[in-house]
Order: structure tokens, then C-alpha cells, then sequence
């Protein structure tokens, strides 16, 4: 994992000073609220409904035991004793006072850790895979080159004031579970017919209120030339993206305004000029050096097998659903990537005590070389378990109500905050959440209906990812009553698509049924092995509107 | 009089630049005209010797609000002494980017200088973008420029300043 050298750390450091000065300025009144806003978001402080709320960055969803620790530290000090795991592998405290955020922004910095760029109209936090440098058949290590692009991003002087927030996520593997076709910006590492390691541009994707998958701007970007073509991007967009409208101001929105021909031009056009310079080129040395912190943990040479992994999955039916579901093959024979899912059933999505968050930073110290990853599906992993070991991780994480074994099944879904917390929201998401995972609680039937992804927004900014969700839900409010409109189709992998909406919206009352309706819809259409998006896919959506409304 | 404090290269500056509305008459002195402007007379402004300025408007351009496009002024710059960029909003940060393209690409040396809502957390970004010249609410003194100007000690990347950033510094 990249750790901070002096000048990371001082730079951390002057930001913490300077956003004190700035809460100082605010509560003498110097800046007026109006001013103190866009200050405060840039750091990942929002006003929210009942309080503020801070948004802490975890760089491509990466974090070392000690930093998992300080932040059940921080749920513990700052906040009611939990804290939330954001669809941008982020992590949200509800209830921190603003007075004492300076504070609790100089103990993250003690573990290499800030709240820069998670909010705000700049370029935010990276995204990444969160079975980087775990899983077989990757290009490279997606987080160096997301590490390059957070220094690169961090306070850069030209685009801290676009013209809309901006997201970039990285994979380097032909599954993408970073849904990289939904950012702003999309990046795929691959190797060229030469063997050289170089992206795999996509430019304006997005969800909210226009959602559209990204167009592929260009095939190969070497690697050298990455920060200038990224530059060039951002340069387009922050002189001829709209200002008027903040729903029109997204990149996707110039992208499918100038059409994806002309934004090419224009982008190769600046990319020609930014990198005559030759400015941007990063050095190899520094690459190296960046390169050299995501090389491979020490591995033990194991056999494929364990027999006691084999062993304990006879003798234990929980562990082994567990392992059908949660766990997946690493790239090194004799370990396992564990998930950890952040989804029991009738649980909020994404939430994590402050206990349970140090029990996952043991296991990762003990059992998975110091890492743990957050999944934008708001989900932990632990990235490097021996499968001697899985077992005992196991055990731990059901002591603490963490060994739900649903990962990818039907109640592991992703829910915004909604109604409960947000300003925006039109409807409460998270209890709708909870009833969904309570009807189909019976992991066997979750088993039968297999990978079905559920994507709740309690408004039509998609916070919630209603927009790619096999079966997506928008909470709509008419005239002061909750109503839920249903989507199906939708994706966020590498074949990312828009779901499609089947109709009217359904009452709080109906909505549930409704689900059930659209599963068993599935489940009495589905040809051998079809998951529900490929049966949909197949079928289309007549039968479904036939069973919904008919 | 200027109900403005202007800081130039980070010290306290008369202004000796006028502002010129497209219908007032030209005189001698140093004199900030619109863009339009430079565009339609450019012939009869060459003939002047007193130092031209131009300023690049950001807004009341029609509905999608773009502002002024940098590059209209290539053909202009070697007779431009002075640059003024139009922030209309502080949230507006178009002007950072015709700032860059005005340094890095146009090689412009003269003044360039931020107008219009030009506000502390702003400073530092437009400095760094090649802004030398800044038109400050008339209450805030010189130190306070500085200081927002040292607040962070660093930069991972370059602009338009000498600052060649952290990724490109590191083991040079």
C-alpha cells in the first residue's frame, strides 16, 4: 500500500490548518454561509438534515488495519458509534460537530488519511477494484496508476472549480466491479499487441436525473501520456461545460450535447497541445517509486488446496454457504479473497459499528496482510486470507453479525441514505431496504434466485444506483406520498446499460410484492443457469409489465 | 479611484489602467477594453501607442452562459499589455483554465489579472494558474494575501507557476 512520504504528510497537515482557519472564519462570521459552502464540501463537510455530515476519503477503497482502527476510533468519539460505507468506497459519520472536525481531520492525518476532494465541485476521491492486486488476469495493479491520479488530482489550482463535481474510477481487469462506463471519467489498464501497460479511456458516464453509460474516447493512452490526456479532458469540459443549470452541468451532458465525435476532436486537439510540452509526463523513477508501495505482499508458497478449508466446509453447512457466496479465488494457489458483507438481513446497507470495525482491522492485521478494501457495492473485503485461515476469519466475523453470506444475492443491495438522513431525498430508502432483505431473508431461495442486484434512490439523483440495478427502485414523492417506480435491465459491469422503467410507480404498501412479482417473473422464465439479467436481457421487458400491472 | 485593492506580483500597486465601457472615447491612457471591441477595431488600436488591456467576460453572453472563448485573443497578443479574467462567481472556475492556456500556450508575459469575486480561498489556485495581478475587496490588507498564498506548503503537479509538483520533483 502507498505510504505517505514527508511531503504527503505536510500536505495533509497545511489542509487540516487551513480548513480550521476556515470553520474559525465561519463561526466569526467572516465567511458567510453562502461563502463557507463550497469551502466545506471541498473537505467533505455537507449540511444534511438533522446535522453535518463528513465524508472521509479511502483512496481506490484501500486501508490498512491501522486506519480501519482510527476510524472506528473516530465512529466512537465524533459520532453515535457507527459510521457508513459509501457507493464511492468512502465513509460517511453522520454526527460529527463542526467545531470538533478540524480535530478529527488532524487524527486521520496521524494514519495518512484526509477528507479532500470528497465533496465539492473538483475531481473526487479515485475509485478502484476492490480485488486489486488479489484477483487473476490484471493488466497491472489498478491502484498505481489511481494513486498517480489522486497526487495528480489533489488541489489541482485549474480544476477545483468545474463546473460540476467529477469522478474517476480504474480497473485493470475484463470484470469491472469499479462500474467504471457510470463516471465521469473511466479508465481500463490494459496491455497493447507491444506489451506495453497503458488505459483504456471512457468519458461521461453518470447517473442522476440524465443517466448515460461513458463513450469510449480513445483505446490506448501509453502511459506516460495518461496525466496530459486526463488534463486535456478536464480542460474541455471546465471551459465548455454548462454553468446555467447544475442538472445540465455534468460532463456527460457536453459529451451528448456536442456529440461523442466532436468531444474526440476537441479532446485529442487540447491533448496535442498539453502534451507538446511535455509537462505532464510523469518519470519513470516516480513511477517506480509509486509502483514499488503495490507490489505483491509476501506470499507463502501453498498448495491449490486445504484440506482443512475442504474439511471445515463438510462440516459446517453455514461456513460452506458462506464460501459459496463471500468468498472468491485469488490469484495466489492457497489464499482466498473473503467479502465481507456490510448487508445483514434487515440491516442499513453500508453500516458499520465501531466494534465491528475493529474486529475487521484485527483479521486484516492477522489474516490478510494488513489490508482491507471497501467495494462500491458498500461491501469490505479482505483481500489476501490463507485458506487455512478462512475458517477462523469466519468464526470472527460471525461472532460480530458479519458473516452474512449474500454477497451478489438478492439482499445485498445498495441503498442511499434516503429520507432518513438526506435533504434531498423524496423517499426513505433504507427501511424499503430492510423489508426487501426481510422477504426473501431465506438464503436458500436467495441461492436459487442467484446474482440479482438491487439498486434503491430515495430521489432521481441515483445516489443509490436505482439506474443500474438489475431491478432498480426510485423513491418518488406525489403530492406528500412515498411512491416507488421500479426499473429492470440495468447493469454496472463491463456490460453497463440504463435500466429500463415498467411502469407506474407502486405505493409503500405494494412495493415489496412488486419485487416479488419481478423475482418470480424470473424465476419461472429463466433457461438453464440464466441469471435474472440474462433472462431479462433475453426475454425483455413484456412479460414482466404483463405480471405487474396486468 | 479604485474601490478595489490591487495586489501586483504580491505587492501592493497603484492602478494605472482605466476601464473602458465600448462607447467611451480612447485617450492615452492605459486602457482595458472589451473583447468585442478588439476584435472590430483591431486596425485603429494598432496605431495607438499607449499600452492596450483587454478583459475576457465570463457572463451575460446568452443563455448557456460559456463566456468569452481564451483563444479568440491569439491573434491579439503580442499587442496586449494587460489581461483581465472575469470571475463572476467564485464557484466559477472557467477563468483558471483561460489563465493556463494563456501562459502555458500563448506565452503571454504581460499582466493578468483576476476581477469580479475574487475571494481568500481563491487566491492561491488563480496564482498558481498564472494570475499575477488581483483586483481584492478594499479592506483586506497585504498580509492576509500572503497568508492565504502560503497555506499549503506544496503541489503535486505543475501549472503555470514554477512549482514543477511533487510527482515530478520526488528523487530530482
Amino acid at each position: 500500500m502507498y505510504r505517505y512520504d514527508e511531503f504527503d504528510h505536510k500536505l495533509v497537515a497545511d489542509r487540516v490548518n487551513q480548513f480550521r482557519g476556515q470553520v474559525e472564519r465561519r463561526v466569526s462570521g467572516a465567511l458567510s454561509e453562502d461563502q463557507f459552502k463550497p469551502l466545506r464540501l471541498m473537505n467533505g463537510v455537507y449540511l444534511q438534515l438533522h446535522a453535518y455530515m463528513l465524508r472521509v476519503a479511502i483512496p481506490y477503497g484501500t486501508l490498512r488495519s491501522e486506519q480501519m482502527r482510527m476510524l472506528a476510533h473516530i465512529a466512537r468519539k465524533y459520532d453515535r458509534g457507527y459510521g457508513h460505507f459509501t457507493t464511492r468506497q468512502n465513509i460517511q459519520y453522520n454526527w460529527p460537530a463542526l467545531d470538533e472536525i478540524p480535530d478529527l481531520l488532524d487524527e486521520l492525518a496521524c494514519v495518512e488519511m484526509h477528507a479532500i476532494q470528497t465533496s465539492g465541485n473538483c475531481i473526487r476521491n479515485v475509485t478502484s477494484d476492490q480485488y486489486a492486486g488479489a484477483i487473476e488476469g490484471e493488466a497491472e495493479d489498478p491502484r498505481i496508476v489511481s494513486e498517480i491520479i489522486r497526487q495528480w488530482s489533489t488541489f489541482h489550482p485549474e480544476f477545483t472549480y468545474l463546473p460540476r463535481k467529477f469522478k474517476i474510477a480504474v480497473t485493470a481487469h475484463k470484470n469491472d466491479r469499479a462500474a467504471i462506463k457510470l463516471h465521469d471519467i473511466g479508465i481500463v489498464v490494459k496491455q497493447n499487441d507491444a506489451g506495453e501497460i497503458g488505459y483504456e479511456v471512457h468519458v461521461g458516464g453518470g447517473q442522476g436525473r440524465t443517466p448515460f453509460v461513458a463513450k469510449k474516447m480513445t483505446d490506448f493512452v501509453p502511459k506516460a501520456k495518461l496525466l496530459a490526456y486526463l488534463e486535456a479532458v478536464m480542460r474541455v469540459y471546465n471551459m465548455l461545460g454548462r454553468r446555467d443549470n447544475s442538472y445540465k452541468a455534468r460532463i456527460k451532458i457536453l459529451v451528448h450535447e456536442t456529440g461523442e465525435e466532436e468531444m474526440r476532436r476537441m479532446v485529442e486537439e487540447e491533448f496535442a497541445k498539453i502534451d507538446a510540452s511535455e509537462m505532464l509526463t510523469v518519470p519513470q523513477e516516480e513511477i517506480d517509486r509509486i509502483s514499488a508501495y503495490f507490489a505483491p505482499p509476501a506470499f507463502e508458497t501453498l498448495p491449490a488446496d486445504s484440506q482443512a478449508f475442504s474439511q471445515a466446509q463438510a462440516d459446517d453447512a453455514d461456513f460452506a454457504r458462506f464460501v459459496r457466496a463471500n468468498v472468491v479465488a485469488h490469484k495466489q494457489d492457497g489464499y482466498a479473497i473473503v467479502n465481507i458483507s456490510l448487508k445483514p438481513i434487515g440491516g442499513v446497507p453500508g453500516d458499520a459499528t465501531d466494534a465491528q470495525m475493529d474486529v475487521i482491522a484485527d483479521l486484516a492485521e492477522r489474516f490478510s496482510h494488513d489490508e482491507v478494501r471497501v467495494t462500491h457495492e458498500q461491501n469490505l473485503v479482505l483481500p489476501h486470507v490463507k485458506l487455512d485461515d478462512v475458517k477462523t476469519v469466519y468464526d470472527a466475523l460471525a461472532a460480530h453479525e458479519l458473516a452474512t453470506a449474500n454477497l451478489g444475492l438478492i439482499s445485498d443491495q445498495i441503498a442511499c441514505p434516503g429520507l432518513d438522513y438526506c435533504n434531498l431525498a423524496n423517499a426513505r430508502s433504507i427501511p424499503l431496504a430492510q423489508e426487501i432483505s426481510e422477504r426473501f431473508s431465506d438464503l436458500d431461495r436467495q441461492y436459487d434466485i442467484g446474482e440479482l442486484k438491487i439498486k434503491i434512490s430515495g430521489c432521481i439523483n441515483a445516489c443509490g444506483h436505482h439506474h443500474v440495478g438489475h431491478i432498480g427502485i426510485l423513491g418518488v414523492d406525489k403530492k406528500g406520498t412515498e411512491f416507488y417506480q421500479i426499473s429492470l435491465g440495468g447493469a454496472a459491469d463491463e456490460n453497463a446499460a440504463i435500466g429500463q422503467i415498467t411502469g407506474r410507480a407502486f405505493t409503500e404498501e405494494d412495493i415489496v410484492d412488486a419485487i416479488e412479482t419481478v423475482v418470480t417473473t424470473y424465476t419461472d422464465l429463466r433457461a438453464d443457469g440464466e441469471r435474472f439479467i440474462d433472462t431479462y436481457n433475453r426475454v425483455g421487458m413484456a412479460p414482466f409489465k404483463e405480471r405487474l400491472y396486468d | 479611484m479604485t474601490d478595489y485593492h490591487l495586489v501586483i506580483d504580491g505587492a501592493t500597486a497603484e492602478e494605472s489602467w482605466i476601464y473602458l465601457d465600448d462607447d467611451a472615447a480612447l485617450s492615452d491612457a492605459p486602457s482595458i477594453i472589451s473583447l468585442t471591441r478588439l476584435k472590430d477595431q483591431a486596425y485603429a488600436l494598432a496605431e495607438r501607442s499607449a499600452p492596450l488591456g483587454v478583459i475576457l467576460r465570463a457572463d451575460g453572453l446568452g443563455k448557456t452562459d460559456l463566456g468569452e472563448d481564451v483563444r479568440e485573443l491569439a491573434p491579439f497578443i503580442d499587442r496586449l499589455a494587460l489581461i483581465a479574467i472575469h470571475f463572476p462567481a467564485y464557484r466559477n472556475g472557467r477563468g483558471y483554465s483561460a489563465a493556463r492556456v494563456l501562459r502555458e500556450e500563448f506565452n503571454f508575459t504581460g499582466q493578468l489579472r483576476a476581477t469580479g469575486d475574487v475571494l481568500y480561498d481563491q487566491w492561491a489556485m488563480m496564482n498558481r494558474c498564472g494570475i499575477n495581478a488581483f483586483e481584492l475587496a478594499a479592506d483586506i490588507d497585504l498580509a492576509t494575501f500572503q497568508t492565504a498564498l502560503g497555506e499549503l506548503s506544496g503541489a503535486y503537479q505543475p501549472a503555470a507557476d514554477q512549482n514543477r509538483g511533487a510527482l515530478w520533483a520526488r528523487g530530482k
